[in-house]
């Protein structure tokens, strides 16, 4: 549960680091983290370490409207999810 | 030579990745739990997974002085590695353990000091739930309901608004934890990381190895049975971990995020698993009290503290049992905390679980009803329930 830590990639891409925040904080966290993200669309990138998060995560999203660029595991244990906004 | 080389491709492709290195589709997760369930009470009995760690909470007491029996009669206090029902809690740590080693899903969670807090917290309120209730939730509703108990029905009735307010909790913290972020002035950063290789599926392999010297060495010492409930338990953890089958996720989202779609499959797994449970019991294969618990607001009032817990630990009784296997420091302390608050009951309430004024009678529906009777109210309880279930999540969609 420690502090979520944001990056920028480039212009318009965006990250957070949710590593240590279980499930279903990820998912619950998704439409608080659109209404922060810098308006103009772009793309996010979610790391997360939560086996349900890559899966649910994606789910909540699309749910929401957005579509989901990339889903991949990039460790043991811990995933990248991009999505478009 | 190439024919070999094919015949292992096939296998590898057709078996060993979809079970082993991807996800299974839930409701092959709920279907497999309701027919491993089924088999394991034809074999000795249904699952549940608190009562065992009651026991373990009252070993830990008496060993630091404090003198207290262990809450459930049918599980006095025994060394664990000579408890028959605490087979099926490793088996479930030793499964979840093998399986999310060789899915690359292991990784120790490590977390700060708030989050071992409510994980203590959210254990030990399981603890009481499960003691009130009686027991947990796989055990008082799954298989309680399965078992044609009112207790689990009416654990239903609890579960639902306490989840719900655990879920609200979550759903605080998510929002205040992402509100103090700000992605404008966020630190540039090039790479969010590389795929490497592991060789953790190996250790994965090793864990089962593991196992299966325990049931080697249970069996020649003459405990059959003890090897048997290790593997049943084995291959639960399996079932949960690869299908992310969470009775807690279940009942937690119905209004919290109106995604009612696991309770649903786990609502088919009821009515698969009552119809096995049935066909045992009508026909003498197992008792038929076996699984039917104490009835009345301890039901409804047990589910809904357990209901509360299970949210804010992150997971039901067997839940924080599998988790902690996939390395979540957190759920060790919610093992931690449910282990001490269940075994500290009958220091607490002065009587162990069925006795006294909390408790009301064991009813089982077929002795109210008739057998046919019982089913047909069952399947109509799981029916309105699943209706119930979709009209929540229509309502959703229409806004």
């Amino acid at each position: 549960m420690g502090k979520p830590v944001s990056c920028k990639l480039e212009d318009g891409s965006y990250c957070i680091d949710l590593r240590g925040w279980m499930c279903p904080y990820p998912k619950y966290m998704l439409e608080p983290i659109f209404q922060k993200l810098p308006a103009g669309g772009g793309k996010v990138t979610l790391l997360v370490d939560c086996p349900s998060a890559s899966t649910d995560v994606p789910e909540a999203a699309r749910k929401q409207g957005y579509t989901v660029k990339e889903v991949s595991q990039v460790n043991d244990g811990e995933w990248q999810v991009v999505i478009e906004y | 030579m190439s024919t070999i080389t094919a015949m292992v491709r096939t296998i590898r492709e057709t078996l060993y990745v979809p079970v082993f290195k991807r996800a299974w589709p839930i409701w092959a997760g709920v279907l497999a739990f309701a027919i491993t369930n089924i088999l394991m009470a034809a074999f000795a009995r249904g699952l549940g997974v608190f009562p065992q760690m009651s026991m373990w909470g009252a070993s830990i007491l008496n060993a630091i002085g404090i003198d207290v029996e262990a809450p459930f009669t049918p599980y006095p206090v025994t060394p664990v590695h000579l408890d028959l029902h605490s087979m099926i809690n490793f088996g479930i740590i030793l499964g979840v353990l093998g399986s999310a080693l060789i899915a690359r899903e292991f990784k120790l969670r490590t977390d700060n000091w708030r989050g071992y807090a409510q994980g203590f917290l959210g254990g030990a309120l399981m603890g009481i739930g499960t003691v009130m209730t009686p027991p947990c939730n796989i055990g008082g509703f799954g298989t309680a309901v399965m078992a044609l108990s009112l207790s689990g029905f009416l654990m239903a009735v609890g579960l639902v608004p306490g989840a719900y307010l655990g879920a609200k909790l979550l759903q605080w913290q998510s929002n205040r934890a992402i509100d103090k972020i700000d992605f404008k002035d966020a630190p540039v950063q090039v790479d969010t990381g590389k795929y490497r290789s592991s060789r953790r599926p190996l250790l994965g392999w090793f864990v089962f190895l593991l196992i299966f010297v325990a049931v080697v060495i249970y069996s020649v010492y003459d405990r059959s049975n003890f090897a048997v409930l290790l593997l049943f338990g084995a291959l639960f953890g399996i079932i949960f971990q690869r299908s992310r089958l969470c009775f807690a996720a279940g009942f937690r989202d119905i209004f919290a995020a109106r995604d009612t779609k696991l309770l649903r499959w786990i609502l088919v797994a009821e009515m698969v698993g009552m119809i096995g449970f049935s066909i045992l019991k009508f026909n003498g294969f197992i008792a038929s009290d076996h699984f039917v618990f104490p009835t009345g607001i301890n039901s409804i009032a047990g589910g809904f503290i357990f209901g509360i817990g299970m949210v804010i630990a992150g997971g039901c009784g067997s839940g924080i049992l599998w988790r902690s296997a996939e390395g979540y420091v957190r759920h060790w302390f919610a093992i931690i905390g449910g282990m001490l608050a269940a075994g500290s009951w009958v220091l607490l309430y002065g009587a162990k679980v069925g006795e006294g004024w909390l408790y009301g009678p064991k009813v089982f529906l077929p002795d109210v009803f008739g057998w046919p009777g019982a089913l047909v109210v069952g399947s109509l309880i799981l029916i309105v329930f699943y209706i119930i279930l979709v009209l929540v999540e229509v309502k959703k969609k229409n806004g």
